[in-house]
């Protein structure tokens, strides 16, 4: 629990993960009950976390996680509250070679996250948080040879994935909303090499 | 959002005004030992003697001497710096007009102190701690009109677009030697000078503040607080793995065509 020096306060809140299951997906789920969320099987929750596939791998129903945050996002409007965190691959943002069809389906999400952050405003806050390479004991994210050119020269941990998506859960957060916050180490900002 | 801070010195600068007042008190409330660096040294020290452990500390970030002998008074009372948040800034009031028209003293004066003033600043402070060998992290405030170009401030936007790309340049230069750069671009905040603008009673653009608020999903501005949390986040031992981004605080503003 190397986060555990941060905290932020969910007691009385309900989160439901939906989505892709993973290691990311596990970690935040143990830091949200840490922090005093109760976790929803299913319904409209006050903190939605839609977890997309962080690698290239086998179909997913991307049109089913899209709806879905249709769905919510508006029900949360209705309500008067809400908060929606998307949990992306970086390649959502600057695309990745060998993660063709992962790059085209999260630019698509990450657009969907701008759209329902200005169309459920100002009762409902939509982010995203952009993973670079993470590992577990695997890569649980990315790309192996990103980490060579992360300017830190590491891959980042699950841990400090989390740390991002928690930040964006942050009910005090309330006027964060449409933005992407990656984890990357420094990935995407530009060439850590000295050209 | 509670974090940890223990005892970290960190230098904000501005820090006596509107958004580095509350980017202080929050450094502050989580554990650092807080520089309030300000040209107001009156402000600054008001505000240092609220806060424990802080001090106050003249910093004109447009002066190379300036600079240098601020970075070496925090050394002196601290032997150590953690954190540099560049937050001046300055931004025209009287000179709202398009380029061409746009007198070329206040062109310089706009880009020496955002721009000029937060490499200069930078410089200073990197120095210790880098010589620290216990990393570090710098949040350089950007602006949403770095990233979306608004009117009647052509030498803001360049600016600001400047540090959102420096903080790059730094994040890949530094990263790697254990210091994290990322930057922080507020949208519409409630200061003394938005107020003057906008938000107060007579306001000098108060007639067009409610179609302005259309282009913001959240309708309204910001807060000080909203950028200062953002801000802890990113100089937290939490945030690090993030490194080189530019997060904007700004009511969903940049996130789209709103209308």
């Amino acid at each position: 629990m190397g986060n555990a020096a941060m905290q932020i306060d969910l007691a009385g809140k309900t989160a439901l993960i939906a989505g892709a299951a993973n290691p990311v997906s596990a970690a935040l789920q143990d830091r949200l009950e840490e922090d005093n969320a109760r976790i929803l099987p299913k319904g409209v929750p006050d903190l939605l976390i839609l977890s997309a596939p962080l690698l290239e791998g086998p179909d997913f129903d991307w049109d089913g996680l899209a709806d879905l945050a249709r769905a919510t996002g508006a029900a949360m409007q209705a309500r008067g509250a809400g908060r929606i965190v998307f949990l992306l691959p970086a390649c959502a943002a600057l695309p990745v070679r060998r993660q063709p069809n992962l790059s085209m389906r999260t630019a698509g999400l990450l657009a969907l996250m701008r759209n329902l952050a200005m169309s459920f405003a100002p009762q409902v806050a939509v982010n995203a948080l952009g993973l670079g390479a993470i590992t577990a004991e695997d890569l649980v994210s990315g790309d192996a040879a990103m980490i060579g050119h992360a300017p830190v020269g590491r891959a980042g941990t699950l841990d400090e994935a989390c740390a991002v998506a928690l930040f964006l859960c942050d009910p005090a957060n309330t006027y964060l909303t449409g933005q992407l916050l990656t984890a990357d180490g420094g990935w995407s900002a530009g060439y850590g090499r000295n050209f | 959002m509670k974090v940890e801070l223990g005892g970290r010195v960190a230098i904000v600068t501005g820090g006596a005004g509107a958004i580095g007042t509350a980017i202080c008190r929050m450094l502050a409330e989580n554990g650092a030992r807080v520089v309030v660096a300000d040209i107001n040294i009156t402000g600054a020290q008001a505000l240092a003697a609220e806060l424990p452990g802080a001090m106050a500390c003249a910093i004109d970030i447009s002066s190379e001497t300036s600079t240098a002998e601020g970075v070496a008074a925090v050394m002196a009372k601290y032997g150590r710096i953690d954190i540099l948040v560049n937050n001046a800034g300055v931004n025209t009031q009287s000179h709202r007009v398009t380029i061409e028209g746009f007198p070329k003293a206040e062109w310089d004066r706009i880009v020496r102190i955002d721009l000029d003033g937060t490499y200069l600043m930078s410089r200073a402070a990197l120095a210790p701690i880098l010589a620290g060998g216990a990393g570090g992290r710098v949040v350089n405030i950007a602006s949403v009109v770095g990233l979306a170009a608004m009117r009647l401030q052509s030498p803001f936007n360049a600016a600001k677009a400047g540090i959102v790309h420096l903080t790059r340049a730094m994040a890949i230069e530094l990263g790697h030697r254990g210091i994290l750069t990322n930057a922080v671009a507020p949208g519409s905040i409630l200061s003394d000078g938005t107020r003057a603008l906008f938000y107060g009673k007579g306001g000098s653009f108060g007639s067009r503040t409610e179609e302005f608020m259309r282009h913001i999903p959240m309708g309204r501005p910001g807060e000080a607080e909203d950028i200062a949390r953002a801000v802890l986040f990113l100089v937290s031992p939490a945030a690090s793995y993030v490194n080189g981004q530019c997060l904007a605080v700004d009511g969903g503003w940049t996130a789209g065509y709103t209308i």
